[in-house]
Formats: C-alpha cells, sequence, structure tokens
C-alpha cells in the first residue's frame, strides 16, 4: 500500500457531525471508514476535527475533501443571520414586505403573513431605471447613498443587499452600486441579486438576495474557521463544499454566496443516487431519502438531476414562506420520517406526521418518556425492527411503552393494536406513494421504466411496499445506505449552474442571439473556474434552454446541443413540442419563444471511481442469522428470513419474505421479491409485476 | 383487511386531494393568459356522480362552491353522457354561477358502464366576446353584451373535439390564441384528474372508491356541525349602506342544526352589471361558514349541509335570467363581508375587523408598444386586512374571495404589457389605527406607454371604508386615481372604458384594514415603532394614539 488515495466526506449535521473516509489503494482496492461524533456550536470546526480523530484520519495524508452543512438553513430558520440593509430602485422598497400577496390558508381569516427579514427603516430606495430589455431608462443617481449607509451603520447593519429593478437583464446599476458601497463602507458584507441569479420577478430575487446577505458573515465565518482549523492541522487544500445544485464549489467561492449551501444535504444523496444509477446500469431512478423527521424524493432522468430555480423554505399550506432563486435540486419534502407522530383527529380519522418525536423524546421505544406512537413504533411491533437490534444494537427497545402508544391509537380508531400499526405504516406509505408520484406520474414520467433508489435511516423500510404501489422496474438499496449522502459528496463534480432569463422569439437570426447568451455565460463560467486553478479546457458543460408557447409563463426546458444557429430551430421547437406534449398530454399550433437559458459548467476535482468486486456464490446462508415473524401489512404475517447486511457478498441471492439489517439499515423484503447483491454490494430486489 | 377498513377509506381521500391537485398544477403550468397561470383566478375540483363536491384543489375559496353547482346542471340538461366527454358551460343560469369569463370544464369518470365521478375546474379567460374588450363593461346592462353564452354543451365528445364548438369559441373572441390555449389547458386538467380517478377505482374496486367519498363527506358534515354547535345561538341582524347609498340587509340564525342566511330583504336587481345569481349569493354565505366552523380542513359537500340561505328572486342577490352579470363579484364581496360584519361582533374570536374587502378589479389594454401585439391586464388587487385582539392586521394580501393567488412581479408586467410600473409601494395614508393596527394597503402605479389604451376598473369599500371593531379606527377606503400626462388627476372607484394615452399614469390605492381597540391603548413601543418605519407620522401618532414620538 504505497499511495493510497484519501478521500474524505464530513457532514455537520445539527445533532452528530459524520465522516465517511475512502481509501483507494494502488491495486484498486478500497477501504471505507465511518465514523460519528457530536457537533460542537458555535465552533464547528473542533466537530470536524474531532471526527477526522476519530476515524483515524489524518489531515495531512488526504487528497480530496468534500463537507457539508446545515449552517446556512439553520441560521435561516432558527433566525441567527445579522441585522440586513436593503437598497432597491426608488418607488420598489416595500417589495419585500408586499411580497405576493397569496393566502395559502385560504379559509383562515386569522392568517398570519411572513414578516419580511428586513424593516422598512432599513429598507432604502436609490432613482435610476433600467428597462426589461436592458436598456437604461434613467441614470442611477448615488448622490444619496452615503446618507443611507450612515443609517445603517447608526443602526448596526452588518450586511447590505442590493436588488434593483431589471438587473437580471443589464447588471451596470446594480455593480455600479456595489462599487461605491464597498468604496464607502469596505468592511460591510455586500450582495447584490445579479451575483446570485439572472432570473426575473424582484421580490423573490430581493428576498434571494436579503436572505444571502442574512447569513453571509455566519457562514463566512464558519468557512474561515473550518479551512484555517483543517489547515492547521496539515489538510493540504482547502476542502471544497457541497452545494444545492448537487456540485460541489470551492470553499472561496461559496463564502462569497453562501446562501447556495441551502440544501446541500439532500443535494448530495440525490446526486449519489444519480452516479450510482449509471455505474449499474440504471440511469433512470426515483430516488427516495428517509430520515427522522422528513421523506424526500426526486426523479433522475438519464443520469441527469433536474436543477431548478423554485425553492422556497418555510412555505406550507398554511403559510406563503420565502422565496430563495438559487439552483436547487427539484425535490419534493413531506413530513413523514421514521418519528413521525401517529394521531387520530377529533372525527376519527388516523394520520401520521408531519409532527417529530425528533431525537429526544423519540420514539416511544426510545424510552426516553416518549408517549406519542411513531413510525418506528409502528415498525417494531409488526417485527420489520428487530427488536433485539435496535439501533444497531445501541439502545433497548422498551416495547412495553411502543404497545401502550400504539394501543391508545387503536383505541381512538376501534381497533386492535396490530391493525394500528398497520395503519400508521400504511398511511405513512400512502403519503410517501403521493409525494413520489409528484415528482414521477405528475410530469409524465412511467413509473415502471424507472428503478426505486432508496436511502436514509429509514428509506429501505419502506422501499418495497413503494415500489409495489409504483410498478418500479425494481428497488435498489445502495450499501451503507444510512450515510450515502456522503458518498454522493465524493461523486460530485466542481458544478456551478447558470440561469440568465432573456427572451428570443424562434424566428431568423434567433440562432445567433441563443448561440451568444450561452458564449457569454459560458466564457464567465470558464473565467470562474481558471481563477480558481481549473484548466478551462477541462470545462464541461451542458446547455438547456427554457421554451414556451408565446403568452405561456411557465417554460419547459429542452437540452441543446451543440453551438446553436438558425438551422436548428426547428428541431428545438420539435423537440419542445414532444416534451410539452408528454407532460401535459396536448400540443399547440402557436409560436415558440425563449425564455432564457440554464447552462450547467462543470468540472473533475478528483471523484471517487468505484471498482468492482468479484462476483461469488448465490448462496446466502453464511449471512442467514435467523428467522422470525413480520407483518406486512397489506399482505399478512409471514415467517421471515433475516441476514446480516455487513456479511451479504457479490453475488448472493435469495427470496422474501425477508428482512437484511445492519447496524444502520433495516430492508424488509416482501413475500415473493427476488434478491440479489451486486458487485458493490447494493442490495437488488425485483418485485416481480 | 377488509378493503372497507378506515385506512383504505383514508387513502382513497388523499388520493383525491392529491388528484385535485395535480389538477391544479397542470392548468397552472399550461395556461396562456396571466389571469390564470399567474394571478390564479382559478378552481379545480372532484364530485360524486351527482355533482356533489367531494375534493377540491388550491385556488380561491371563492371557486369551489361552483363545481359541483355546474355538474349538476350538466346532469340535469344531458342524457347522453359518455366516457371520454368533456363538458363546457359559462352562462350563470345554465351551471356557469359567476360571469361569463369563466369557463368551466367537466369531465364524466367511467368504470366500465358506470358513472362514478366528474373532474372540474374553472378559470377566467382573458376575453369571450361582448362589447367591450376584456369582456367586462360597467355599461353592460345585459347579458348578451358580456360576451358569448356557452350553456353547458360538449366540446369533446368520447375523446374527440368537436372543432365547431372550438371554432365558435375562439371566433367570438378578441383574444382567439389565449382562449384556445386556456381552453386547452383546463382540457388536460381535467384528463388529468381522470386518469387519477380511474387508477384509484380500478385499484380498490369501484364500491371501495364511492364508500370513500361519501364518508369523505360525512366526514366534513361531522366537523362542521361540531363547530356549529360552539357557536352562539340566536339571530343577529345588520343593515349596511353600500358606496352607492343602497342598504343592504342581512339577519343570519344559528341553532344546533342549521345556520340560516336570510337575504331577501335587499334591493330590487340592477340595470348594470353588479348583479350576483342565487348560486353565487350562496357561495358567499358558504365562504363565511366554512371560516366560522372548519378552516383547516378542504372543504366538500357535507361541510355546508348545515347551511340554509334564503333570497329573492329579481333581487340584486337573485337576478334574473338574461341580466347583466359581469361585476356580480363585487356585489358577493359585499355580501360575503356584510355576513362577516353582522357576526363579528358577536364571534371575535373568530372574526376579525373588516378588510379592504373589494375584488377591486383592474382592466387595461392597449397595443404593447415593443411586440405590437395587443395587451389586457386583469387583475384584482391586494390591501390590508383588520386587527384583532392581540395582532395587527396583514399588510397588502388579496381579499377574502382570493386565496392562494399571486400578484403580477413589475418586471413582468413591464415585459408582458409594454408599461412601465413606477411604483409598488405599501399605502400609508391615515386609517386603520387601533389597539391593534389594521394591515397597510398597496400603491401601484402604471405609467402608459401608447395612445389608445383602456382603463376599466370596479371598486367598493371606496365611501363607506373597512369597519373597525372596539372602537378602533376605520380604514382608509379604496380608489383608483388617473393622472393624466397634463397633470389633471381624477379620482374614482368604478370607471369604464377610460381613454388612456402616453404617460397617463393609473394608480391604484388600496385601503388599510381596519383597527381593533382604542387607539389610544396601543402599546407606546409599538407606536414608536410605526413611527419609525414611516407607517404613520409623528403628527399623526401623537393625535390619534396621544403618542410624543
Amino acid at each position: 500500500m504505497s499511495n493510497p488515495i484519501r478521500r474524505v466526506a464530513t457532514d455537520v449535521g445539527g445533532t452528530f457531525t459524520d465522516l465517511v473516509a475512502f481509501e483507494t489503494r494502488d491495486d484498486g482496492t478500497m477501504e471505507i471508514v465511518t465514523a460519528k461524533s457530536d457537533t460542537t456550536p458555535p465552533d464547528f470546526e473542533t466537530g470536524v476535527l474531532n471526527v477526522l480523530k476519530k476515524g483515524g484520519i489524518d489531515p495531512e495524508t488526504v487528497n480530496f475533501m468534500a463537507h457539508g452543512t446545515t449552517v446556512v438553513i439553520n441560521a435561516l430558520t432558527e433566525r441567527k443571520g445579522v441585522k440586513v440593509g436593503l437598497i432597491t430602485t426608488e418607488g420598489f422598497r416595500d417589495v419585500l414586505e408586499i411580497a405576493r400577496g397569496n393566502r395559502p390558508d385560504f379559509f383562515n381569516l386569522h392568517y398570519e403573513k411572513p414578516a419580511p427579514f428586513v424593516p422598512r427603516h432599513l429598507r432604502a430606495e436609490l432613482p435610476g431605471r433600467m428597462t426589461y430589455m436592458g436598456e437604461e431608462r434613467a441614470p442611477l443617481d448615488l448622490s444619496g447613498l452615503p446618507e443611507i449607509l450612515d443609517e445603517f451603520r447608526a443602526e448596526s447593519v452588518e450586511a447590505v443587499a442590493v436588488c434593483l429593478l431589471h438587473a437580471y437583464a443589464n447588471t451596470a446599476h446594480e455593480k455600479a452600486v456595489l462599487e461605491e458601497i464597498r468604496r464607502l463602507w469596505p468592511e460591510a458584507s455586500i450582495v447584490a441579486s445579479h451575483q446570485i441569479t439572472r432570473e426575473w420577478r424582484e421580490y423573490e430575487r430581493t428576498n434571494t438576495a436579503v436572505l444571502s446577505a442574512y447569513v453571509q458573515p455566519v457562514a463566512a465565518n464558519y468557512l474561515g474557521k473550518l479551512d484555517d482549523g483543517l489547515k492547521s492541522q496539515g489538510l493540504p487544500k482547502s476542502p471544497y463544499i457541497m452545494q444545492s445544485n448537487c456540485g460541489v464549489d470551492s470553499l472561496a467561492a461559496t463564502s462569497d454566496v453562501p446562501i447556495n449551501m441551502i440544501e446541500s444535504g439532500p443535494a448530495s444523496g440525490f446526486w449519489g443516487a444519480a452516479e450510482l444509477g449509471k455505474l449499474i446500469g440504471e440511469p433512470n431512478v426515483l430516488a427516495l431519502d428517509i430520515g427522522g423527521t422528513t421523506a424526500k424524493c426526486s426523479l433522475i432522468e438519464d443520469g441527469e438531476v433536474r436543477i431548478m430555480t423554485d425553492y422556497w423554505i418555510e412555505r406550507s399550506g398554511k403559510s406563503a414562506g420565502y422565496p430563495i432563486m438559487v439552483p436547487v435540486v427539484d425535490l419534493v419534502e413531506i413530513g413523514n420520517g421514521g418519528g413521525s407522530i401517529a394521531w387520530v383527529d377529533d372525527f376519527g380519522k388516523l394520520h401520521v406526521g408531519p409532527q417529530s418525536a425528533g431525537a429526544l423524546p423519540g420514539p416511544a421505544a426510545y424510552g426516553k418518556g416518549g408517549f406519542d406512537a411513531t413510525t418506528t413504533d409502528a415498525n417494531l411491533w409488526l417485527g420489520r425492527i428487530n427488536r433485539e437490534y435496535f439501533c444497531g444494537g445501541e439502545v433497548e427497545a422498551d416495547m412495553k411503552a411502543a404497545e401502550t402508544a400504539l394501543t391508545a391509537v387503536g383505541e381512538k380508531l376501534g381497533v386492535s393494536t396490530d391493525e394500528a400499526a398497520q395503519g400508521i405504516v400504511r398511511i405513512a406509505n400512502n403519503n410517501m406513494v403521493n409525494a413520489l408520484k409528484l415528482v414521477s406520474l405528475n410530469r409524465g414520467h412511467d413509473t415502471r421504466d424507472f428503478t426505486l433508489l432508496a436511502f436514509g435511516g429509514g428509506g429501505a423500510m419502506h422501499a418495497v411496499a413503494l415500489g409495489q404501489e409504483l410498478q418500479v422496474k425494481k428497488v435498489v438499496v445502495p450499501a451503507a445506505a444510512s450515510v450515502f449522502s456522503a458518498f454522493g459528496m465524493m461523486m460530485s463534480d466542481l458544478r456551478r449552474d447558470y440561469f440568465v432569463t432573456q427572451l428570443v422569439d424562434l424566428k431568423e437570426g434567433a440562432g445567433d442571439t441563443i448561440e451568444a447568451i450561452f458564449a457569454e455565460a459560458e466564457g464567465q463560467a470558464r473565467d470562474t473556474f481558471e481563477a480558481e486553478g481549473v484548466d478551462p479546457e477541462e470545462v464541461g458543460f451542458l446547455r438547456y434552454g427554457k421554451f414556451r408557447y408565446q403568452n405561456q409563463e411557465h417554460t419547459t426546458e429542452v437540452q441543446l446541443d451543440g453551438p446553436v444557429t438558425d438551422a436548428d430551430l426547428d428541431k428545438i421547437a420539435q423537440d419542445f413540442h414532444e416534451a410539452y406534449e408528454r407532460e401535459y398530454t396536448y400540443r399547440l399550433d402557436a409560436p415558440v419563444e425563449m425564455v432564457g437559458i440554464h447552462l450547467v459548467a462543470r468540472a473533475e476535482v478528483g471523484k471517487l471511481e468505484m471498482k468492482p468486486a468479484e462476483m461469488g456464490s448465490a448462496d446466502a446462508t453464511t449471512a442467514h442469522k435467523g428467522r422470525r415473524e413480520v407483518d406486512y401489512a397489506l399482505e399478512g404475517k409471514h415467517e421471515a428470513d433475516i441476514y446480516d447486511g455487513d456479511k451479504l457478498n457479490p453475488g448472493m441471492a435469495f427470496t422474501g419474505p425477508a428482512i437484511v439489517e445492519d447496524s444502520g439499515t433495516t430492508i424488509v423484503i416482501h413475500p415473493g421479491n427476488r434478491v440479489e447483491i451486486d458487485a458493490y454490494r447494493n442490495v437488488h430486489i425485483h418485485i416481480g409485476n | 383487511m377488509s378493503e372497507n377498513d378506515p385506512i383504505t377509506l383514508e387513502i382513497i381521500q388523499n388520493s383525491l386531494q392529491a388528484a385535485a391537485d395535480e389538477m391544479f398544477a397542470a392548468m397552472r403550468k399550461t395556461a396562456m393568459s396571466s389571469i390564470i397561470y399567474e394571478v390564479l383566478d382559478m378552481g379545480t375540483g372532484i364530485t360524486d356522480a351527482e355533482g356533489r363536491i367531494a375534493s377540491s384543489g388550491a385556488g380561491i375559496p371563492a371557486f369551489i362552491g361552483v363545481l359541483d353547482k355546474s355538474v349538476q346542471f350538466i346532469l340535469s340538461k344531458h342524457d347522453d353522457i359518455r366516457p371520454g366527454d368533456v363538458f363546457i358551460t359559462n352562462d350563470p343560469w345554465h351551471g356557469g354561477v359567476t360571469h361569463l369569463n369563466d369557463l368551466v370544464l367537466a369531465m364524466p369518470i367511467f368504470a366500465g358502464d358506470q358513472l362514478i365521478a366528474w373532474t372540474a375546474n374553472i378559470a377566467h379567460n382573458s376575453d369571450v366576446g361582448g362589447m367591450a374588450p376584456g369582456s367586462l363593461s360597467g355599461e353592460a346592462t345585459e347579458i348578451f353584451q358580456e360576451g358569448l353564452r356557452l350553456p353547458a354543451v360538449k366540446i369533446i365528445r368520447e375523446g374527440e373535439l368537436d372543432e365547431a364548438v372550438m371554432d365558435i369559441i375562439t371566433i367570438n373572441s378578441r383574444m382567439p390564441d389565449f382562449l384556445k390555449g386556456d381552453v386547452w389547458a383546463a382540457i388536460a386538467s381535467v384528463r388529468v384528474g381522470a386518469r387519477r380517478l380511474e387508477g384509484l377505482a380500478a385499484k380498490y374496486g369501484v364500491d371501495t372508491f364511492l364508500r370513500a367519498m361519501n364518508h369523505f363527506m360525512d366526514f366534513g358534515e361531522r366537523a362542521a356541525r361540531a363547530e356549529l354547535a360552539k357557536l352562539p345561538h340566536g339571530s343577529f341582524e345588520l343593515s349596511e349602506e353600500q358606496d352607492d347609498g343602497r342598504i343592504f340587509n342581512v339577519k343570519v340564525t344559528i341553532s344546533d342544526d342549521e345556520f340560516l342566511v336570510d337575504l331577501r330583504d335587499n334591493p330590487d336587481q340592477d340595470t348594470g352589471p353588479t348583479n350576483a345569481n342565487r348560486d353565487g349569493t350562496m357561495i358567499c354565505a358558504q365562504m363565511v361558514f366554512k371560516a366560522l366552523t372548519d378552516p383547516d380542513s378542504p372543504a366538500n359537500d357535507g361541510s355546508f349541509r348545515p347551511l340554509k340561505v334564503l333570497t329573492r328572486e329579481g333581487s340584486i342577490f337573485d337576478a334574473r335570467e338574461g341580466s347583466a352579470i359581469g361585476f356580480y363579484f363585487e356585489t358577493e364581496v359585499r355580501t360575503y363581508d356584510l355576513i362577516w360584519r353582522c357576526l363579528a361582533p358577536h364571534i371575535p374570536e373568530r372574526l376579525p375587523a373588516g378588510h379592504f374587502s373589494s375584488i377591486c378589479g383592474t382592466f387595461i389594454g392597449g397595443i404593447h408598444p415593443d411586440t405590437g401585439r395587443q395587451y389586457t391586464i386583469v387583475e384584482p388587487q391586494i390591501g390590508g386586512w383588520g386587527a384583532w385582539e392581540g395582532r395587527d392586521g396583514n399588510p397588502c394580501i388579496f381579499s377574502g374571495f382570493h386565496g392562494e393567488t399571486y400578484n403580477t412581479p413589475a418586471e413582468i408586467s413591464e415585459a408582458r404589457n409594454g408599461l412601465y410600473v413606477d411604483r409598488m409601494a405599501l399605502n400609508t395614508a391615515p386609517g386603520g389605527e387601533g389597539q391593534f393596527n389594521g394591515g397597510r394597503g398597496l400603491i401601484l402605479e402604471y405609467r402608459i406607454r401608447t395612445e389608445n389604451g383602456f382603463l376599466t376598473a370596479g371598486y367598493t369599500r371606496s365611501r363607506i371604508k373597512p369597519w373597525s371593531l372596539e372602537g378602533g379606527e376605520e380604514g382608509s377606503g379604496n380608489f383608483v386615481e388617473v393622472i393624466k400626462a397634463d397633470g389633471n388627476a381624477e379620482t374614482h372607484s368604478f370607471v369604464s372604458g377610460m381613454a388612456l394615452t402616453t404617460d397617463d399614469v393609473v394608480r391604484v390605492i388600496t385601503s388599510s384594514g381596519a383597527g381593533y381597540g382604542d387607539p389610544k391603548a396601543r402599546d407606546p413601543e409599538a407606536v414608536r415603532r410605526d413611527v419609525k418605519n414611516g407607517l404613520i407620522t409623528a403628527e399623526r401618532a401623537a393625535t390619534i394614539h396621544g403618542v410624543t414620538v
């Protein structure tokens, strides 16, 4: 073992800091190390250094490090950012408070509109106007700026957000304001909307700039301390930071626009799913990540995740929430996880979630004083989770507490404890099926063409039932499913998504116009990558146009290949008609227009390559550890074979009813399912439609 | 486990809700008119075979009670209903309920030969013909001036488009491409829902499917009755003067098993377009009833079973066939507010003080100076909401008639409509103060860029302002101002087809919500914060709150 390549991913969550390390030896063999330690606020870098130590990783020997963190989303949801001052176009400072005016909870006359992150007295205006075509209508007047900044300083503002009308079309005014603020107030943290997004809709863009400014000093401080801490221990190169668009970005670039980290956790898992799908020859994947409080799902087609900028926080049927216009993997999230609480309403209807028992008190079976029945309690009661091996044997399952909680649910429903537990599992499954339909069937994708890939602590427990309902090709549970997100981080490219709004009619000359928009964005991307030491030749691009029928608003993305010329316009329109018809069942004989572009720029930065292992015998008896009765809800009770997940080797095969369990995951395999272990130790479950 | 167990029923109900939401999403993404895709002036729903509402999508509360009435009319008119058919209606005396701009599409769902349900939607279309662009005119005196009437006819026969019907609809519109695109969006939406429902019935069996729908409605009824029992019982009456001097009267009688709204004692129907029909009046009462009894769960037929409404044919709330009804919504929002106001002093824990309470329907049209194409803005406005015990009202949200509805961004409006938006700001005019303040209304300024434009607007709560509770101040009132290029300004609440030209500015001004409680009792800290934020001047704060800043 002369020169092993060491790749490390660390993930800072609310409670724990996780580590996964892959060591690839010269002969191609690999070793995987995982470790966990407490998260250590406010000095998060301490937790990262601790977990490296616990995993026996010397930072000096690490070739590539990726890092994910919830610091941005936590600062937002816990309102722990800094005081922000906002500068807008004259006449528009109230846009942040007016928002879009919607009342999602429309019968509720006591609806409470979300309060803006910047109060009115810290929202200032400057004269000057651009048009939607990017032409200057009135010159920018900066004469009032010194007074505005004096006021901000007097009010102890720490960060300034700038958002001017039509800055997506012409950035000149925003750039001039930015420059002047830097000159007048060099210490301030500043962000202008065009640095984050070049898309239209002034409320969404203003709010994005404000929330970015709000977390910027917090995140920059976090990343600075992390970098210093790791470097002082000998890490040769700054870690790459996981982004919401499924890529990693440099630590320096992330410090400038940290808001892009907002959904880095789910993004790394879904990217891992896309990469794993390609590796095992299943490029069409329905990815499902079930954690303690929520389930998230996303659809991957042809190995590509879908990236959108229609992202909101705190949005629900009860609240309008706050938009953040940054590239985020297209996902649907619902309040259904292992800790979701089952409850019966005043009218005898059973619900599961969205309230969660969390880590404390946790499910009733934790025996930490939780009285509410959760999905985990139901799974334990039905024998799906091994009560002798709960949480990898680290927790003794308090079955008395679980029984009491489930019986209480049953009494309210007028059914037995068994039926209550089955009901909880079925309702939870139905909630997840509806979420999976939102990303698949609702968009015209036939689930029979997809493989369901389930990960996270609870994914494997429900995956087969969901897969059967959706009639997917098969269900795959990856090796080390509980730390799968970290795997995704190590498979990520250095990636940036550029969205630019510009209207183009598909008529003569449009080819050149479209090509020019892409060329400008690609030039900008190459320059940015080059400034970070990436050879511009190594930067790969994916081009998408956002098209619609004239007069529509919502767009459909169509991939565009090679340089665009007028000769391609017919083909582009044809591709749009087809994509549109698939999603919406009809096409129109109406003019098509482009509304903007979506450019993906990416370069590899030492990502992990997986090597297949030798396939062995199909006989799985060495992994067989016993039998127990398992209640499969709709399919009733069966005597199931129990397998030790850590002992399953490539090539092994068996048939359900069965349970596969290791310290982090339980896979529930239904009667009649055929199971095979592939060369990467992933578990393939054929559900036999 | 039996297929009729409560869990299976629950799963079917959840899936019906998901299907209604899916229909909504499909329509939003494919529509051509901004009033549909941006403002979301639309609704989707699923009814049972008899046309009773089983589930409704997001959208606007005022549309939820429409679709059942449409389907019931189709059922009464047609004997020959076949799989794959889609019906279209817009006439209030033929199942259309609202006004001619709102096209309702409905599709029967079959399991074999058996009709098991309907999917339906409604959306405001930009122009369906008639005497004025946008089809709405304050000058209309009969429905024939308000556009093409569609009396619940088939537009799709067993899956095949009836080209003749589509041709007649589109040729009657000033914006045929928009209309065609929007009708197709509506067809796609009912079909999306149909696929889901057919799947559900096949999976669980028709009997279980039907049972689940009934069960859901019974649940809605139980929820409504349980809350009804908690409301104060008795008779409550209110007479209220309107902006135009008419007096509207309501009497609400609440008992253990009934919520009776008597609107018989009201003025005769109008010669103009502000009439409502009986179905529409029913919806106003349904919205107040739902807000009072069960605002948290989705509405279905059962939710409204304890409600009874009395109207007098030939009155403004129950106009005869043929009357102009284009601006029905402004009368209906008054009815809704009338019932709300009548009960608020008796049920203050469930009903806040009055809000700006007008659709503030604003219609601006002309030629886009950059594209040469016709543009039409059709938009409701946002405004201030009333305060309640313990909380200031919300600034700038849609009226009680709209819900998951969005205003149009200035950046998009400038590109799409070829005018300038000079200002979008909170309206800080005095009004709405109290111990808890009403939320602020809106100031929105459109600067016209070409000749030959027009403005039509219909606002109420202009002279008679939003009503306060417990000694608070009234709201500031809704108006539209037109500042002509020569500097002359006019203020209106109703204006029809006013000519606009280059550099004219249309200033939309919406009201603050009303206050709750004595303004002098407001926390001085809160007053100082209001002054600092420029929401009230120091002088006004001294006068009205007695707080010197």
